[in-house]
C-alpha cells in the first residue's frame, strides 16, 4: 500500500531522514519508534506531503504523494493540535471532517456515537470550543475525527500521549477492533514501547533518520526493544 | 532577587527574537519608516495645531479651540486603546513560579504597559502643541501643568483599559456617550465637546486642578495595582475566559452546494476570533471615509480622488479580509492540506465572502447619496472594481503573504507586517491606481460618467476573467504549498 523509495530529507546539509527501501502492505498496523530527533514526525510529515522530500519519493496505493493530491480521499492523520480548528466545538469539527469525506450530519453523528464511552462524556455536548478543551480531550477529539468516512490509512503521532490511562486503553482495543474489522493501514509512532508493540503487528525502530530495526511483532518483541534503548543508555 | 533590569533584559529578548523581527531587512526598513511616518504625522499634527486653530477660527483664542475639540481625542483614544491595544497580562505566566516577588512582577507589568505605543503617540502630539504654546507666550508652568493633565487623562484610559479587559458593555457605554452627545448637541441641549473645552481651560487657569487628574491616574493605578495582586493565580487572571458556541442555523448556505462547509467556517471563523472581529471593526470605518473627501470642497474639482475615495468604502472588509487569505486558517493549515480540499473549492468560498463584504458595505453606504447622485454612482462603480478585479488581486497578494495569524489574541500595534511585505506592496498599487487611472483618463477626454464606466468595465471585465484568475492563485498556492506550512508553523 505504501512503498517508500530512496527517500531522504535533509535541512541545511544535514540529514535528518533516510529509509531506501519500506513497504508497508494494506492493513497493517505500523509502528514506528525512536528517541527524539530520529525523523518519526518527519517520515509522517512526508507521508502527508507537508514538506519536500529531498530526495526520492514515497507512493501510497500506486500514487506518488508529493506529485498528485489523489492520496487525500483515502488518507487521514493527526500528528498535532495544528489539526483542529479551534474556533469550532467538537460536533462542528466532526461534522467539518465529515463534509470533506462525503458524510452528511447523520452519517458522522451515527459514527460518534459509539465512540461515546471514549469521550468519557467530557466532549459532545458541551458546547465548548476545542481551543477550551483540556489537552487530553483536544487530542481525543482529533483521534476521533481522523477516523471519519473509513479511510484506508490513519496517520497518528504519538497518539498515547497527553491521555489518561483508560482512555490509553480504550484507544489500544479501537485500534486493535479497527484493524481487524475494516483492514485499516494504521502507522502509529510512540515513546511507549508497551503500547505500541501491542497494538502493532511491525514495529520500526528509527534513529538518527535511519531504520535500525524492523520487527515482526513478537511476545519476545517489547524485551528486545527495550534492551535496544538501554544500549543507547551505556553507550552514552 | 530578579531585577527590573532583568525583566527589561527578557522585553528585549522577546521583541528583537520574535518572528517578525527576523524577517528580511526591507521589511525593518519599511517599518522603521511607517513609525517614522505615524510618529512623524502625529509630530506634525502638535506643531501645526495652534496655527489650524488660528486658521479656522481667527477670534478665537488657538489654545481655547484646540481645547474644544479635545474631547474627539479622547474618545478616539479610548476607542483606539480599545480595539488594538494589547494587555500585557499574558507574559506573566513563567514568572509565577519563579522565586520573583509578586509585587515586583505587577509593577512591572504595569511599566510595560506604560511604554506602550499608545501612551506615545500623545507624547509626540502634545509635547510639540505644548512647546508652539510656550513659544506664543502662554505662561509656561500654566502649559506645563495643563501639558500633565492631559498625559494623566491619556494614561488614565490607559489604566482603564486595563480594569475593563476587552468587557463589550464598557464599548457599548462608550458608544452610547457618544451617540447621545452628539444628538445633544445637535438639539442644542448640551454641547460635551463645548463642557470638556471648559474643564481643559481651567486646568490652564487654575493649575491647582491638576490634582483631579493626577487623583484619577493614582487610583486607576492602585486599582489595577490590586486587581492584579488578588487575580494573581493561573486561573483568574492568566487563563482566557471559556466562553460557549451558541447553536446557529446553517443550512441556509445549502445553496452553496460544495462551497457551504468552508463558508460556514469562515462565518465561524470571523464570529468566533478576535483577530477576525477587528477586522470587521476596521471594514466598519472604512466606510466612513469617504466623509473625509465628500465634505472638502477642495476635492470637489478633482473627482480623481474621489474615485480614490469610493475604493475604500465598499472595500474595507475585501482588503482587510483577502490579505490575509490563507494566513487566517494559519492554524490548522496541515490539516487543509491533508484533508481532501481542492484549492479552488477553499478560494472560491473565501471569494465569495469577500464579495458579499462588498455588497453588505455598498448596502450600507447608500447614505452617501446625500452627497449626490454622481458620488453614489462613483461608489457603485467602486464596487463593481472591487468584486471583479480588487478581490482577485488582493487574494494574490493574501497568497504571497505567510505571516501566522494567532486567531483569538488582538493584534499588537505594528506587530502585523503582513500588509508590509514589499512584494504585497508592491501588488497592492494596482488595487487602488489602477481604479483612479481607468477614472482619469476618460474624464479628460470624454465626460464624468464615462470614467464611472470605465472603472465598472474593469471590474466586470475581472469577474469575465474569473476563472483565469482562480487558476492563476491556485498555482500560486501549489508552488508555494511547503514553504506556507513552514511559514505557518512559526510563532507569530
Amino acid at each position: 500500500m505504501i512503498t517508500v523509495n530512496n527517500l531522504s530529507k535533509s535541512y541545511n546539509n544535514i540529514e535528518v531522514l533516510n529509509i531506501a527501501e519500506l513497504a508497508i502492505p494494506k492493513g497493517q498496523s505500523f509502528g514506528l519508534v525512536g528517541n527524539n530527533g530520529a525523523g518519526k514526525t518527519t517520515f509522517f510529515s512526508l507521508l502527508l506531503d507537508l514538506i519536500r522530500p529531498t530526495n526520492g519519493y514515497i507512493t501510497s496505493n500506486g500514487v506518488r504523494v508529493d506529485a498528485s493530491e489523489d492520496w487525500k480521499p483515502f488518507t487521514s492523520a493527526f500528528l498535532d493540535e495544528s489539526f483542529l480548528i479551534g474556533y469550532l466545538t467538537p460536533e462542528e469539527y466532526f461534522y467539518f471532517i465529515g463534509k470533506l469525506r462525503g458524510q452528511n450530519k447523520s452519517d458522522v453523528n451515527a459514527f460518534i456515537s459509539q465512540y461515546e464511552g471514549f469521550f468519557n462524556d467530557e466532549i459532545l455536548g458541551k458546547r465548548k470550543f476545542l481551543r477550551d478543551l483540556s489537552k487530553g480531550n483536544q487530542k481525543k477529539v482529533g483521534l476521533i475525527g481522523a477516523l471519519i468516512g473509513a479511510p484506508e490509512i490513519v496517520i497518528l503521532d504519538e497518539p498515547f500521549a497527553n491521555l489518561d490511562p483508560t482512555t490509553q486503553i480504550r484507544l489500544k482495543q479501537l485500534i486493535k477492533s479497527e484493524t481487524e474489522n475494516t483492514h485499516t493501514t494504521f502507522l502509529i509512532s510512540s515513546h511507549d514501547l508497551l503500547h505500541v508493540t501491542e497494538v502493532s503487528e511491525r514495529i520500526v525502530v528509527l534513529e538518527k533518520g535511519q531504520v535500525i530495526k524492523d520487527l515482526h511483532t513478537n511476545p519476545e518483541t517489547l524485551k528486545e526493544l527495550e534492551s535496544y534503548f538501554s544500549e543507547a543508555l551505556d553507550v552514552n | 532577587m530578579m531585577r527590573i533590569s532583568e525583566f527589561l533584559r527578557l522585553e528585549w529578548l522577546q521583541f528583537t527574537r520574535s518572528a517578525y523581527f527576523q524577517k528580511g531587512l526591507a521589511i525593518k526598513i519599511l517599518m522603521g519608516f511607517l513609525i517614522l511616518y505615524f510618529g512623524g504625522i502625529a509630530i506634525l499634527l502638535g506643531v501645526g495645531a495652534y496655527f489650524i486653530a488660528e486658521e479656522v477660527a481667527p477670534d478665537v483664542d488657538p489654545f481655547v479651540t484646540v481645547n474644544n475639540i479635545l474631547i474627539l481625542w479622547i474618545i478616539a483614544d479610548m476607542l483606539l486603546r480599545y480595539f488594538l491595544q494589547q494587555l500585557p497580562v499574558i507574559n506573566v505566566k513563567p514568572l509565577m513560579t519563579l522565586p520573583v516577588s509578586r509585587k515586583r512582577v505587577i509593577r512591572f507589568v504595569m511599566l510595560k504597559s506604560v511604554t506602550s505605543f499608545f501612551n506615545i503617540l500623545p507624547l509626540l502630539l502634545f509635547i510639540p502643541f505644548t512647546i508652539v504654546l510656550v513659544f506664543h507666550d502662554y505662561n509656561p508652568i500654566q502649559t506645563l501643568v495643563w501639558f500633565v493633565g492631559i498625559l494623566s487623562l491619556s494614561l488614565s484610559i490607559n489604566f482603564t483599559n486595563f480594569l475593563i479587559n476587552k468587557n463589550n458593555t464598557y464599548f457599548y457605554s462608550l458608544l452610547s456617550v457618544v451617540v447621545i452627545s452628539f444628538a445633544l448637541k445637535y438639539f442644542g441641549v448640551f454641547d460635551l465637546g463645548f463642557f470638556a473645552g471648559l474643564c481643559f481651560n481651567a486646568l490652564f487657569d487654575k493649575p491647582y486642578l491638576i490634582f483631579i487628574p493626577l487623583t484619577l491616574v493614582y487610583m486607576l493605578y492602585r486599582a489595577n495595582i490590586k486587581l492584579l495582586h488578588d487575580g494573581f493565580y493561573l486561573d483568574d487572571m492568566v487563563t482566557q475566559k471559556v466562553t460557549l458556541a451558541q447553536e446557529t442555523d446553517f443550512s441556509w448556505l445549502k445553496r452553496f452546494g460544495s462551497l457551504a462547509p468552508f463558508l460556514e467556517n469562515d462565518i465561524k471563523l470571523i464570529s468566533r476570533n478576535v483577530r477576525p472581529r477587528q477586522v470587521l471593526f476596521i471594514a466598519a470605518v472604512f466606510l466612513f471615509y469617504g466623509l473625509f473627501f465628500y465634505t472638502q470642497d477642495t476635492y470637489k474639482d478633482v473627482p480623481v480622488i474621489l474615485a480614490f475615495a469610493a475604493i475604500f468604502i465598499t472595500g474595507g472588509f475585501l482588503l482587510t479580509f483577502g490579505q490575509q487569505v490563507p494566513s487566517w486558517d494559519s492554524q490548522y493549515y496541515k490539516l487543509l492540506m491533508s484533508q481532501n480540499i481542492p484549492y479552488r473549492q477553499y478560494l472560491k468560498a473565501k471569494w465569495m465572502l469577500m464579495v458579499f463584504g462588498v455588497l453588505v458595505s455598498f448596502v450600507l453606504s447608500t447614505p452617501y447619496i446625500y452627497f449626490g447622485w454622481d458620488i453614489y454612482a462613483m461608489i457603485a462603480a467602486g464596487a463593481v472594481f472591487n468584486i471583479g478585479l480588487n478581490s482577485f488581486v488582493t487574494l494574490i497578494g493574501g497568497a504571497l503573504n505567510r505571516t501566522p495569524i494567532v486567531l483569538n489574541e488582538k493584534a499588537k500595534a505594528f506587530a502585523n507586517t503582513s500588509g508590509f511585505n514589499p512584494t504585497q506592496l508592491l501588488i497592492g498599487l494596482p488595487k487602488v491606481f489602477l481604479p483612479m487611472i481607468l477614472f482619469y483618463i476618460p474624464y479628460k477626454l470624454i465626460n464624468f460618467e464615462a470614467g464611472l464606466i470605465s472603472i465598472a468595465i474593469g471590474g466586470f471585465i475581472g469577474l469575465a476573467f474569473r476563472s483565469y484568475f482562480l487558476s492563476l492563485i491556485e498555482k500560486i498556492y501549489l508552488k508555494g504549498k511547503y514553504k506556507t506550512i513552514a511559514a505557518f508553523e512559526q510563532e507569530p
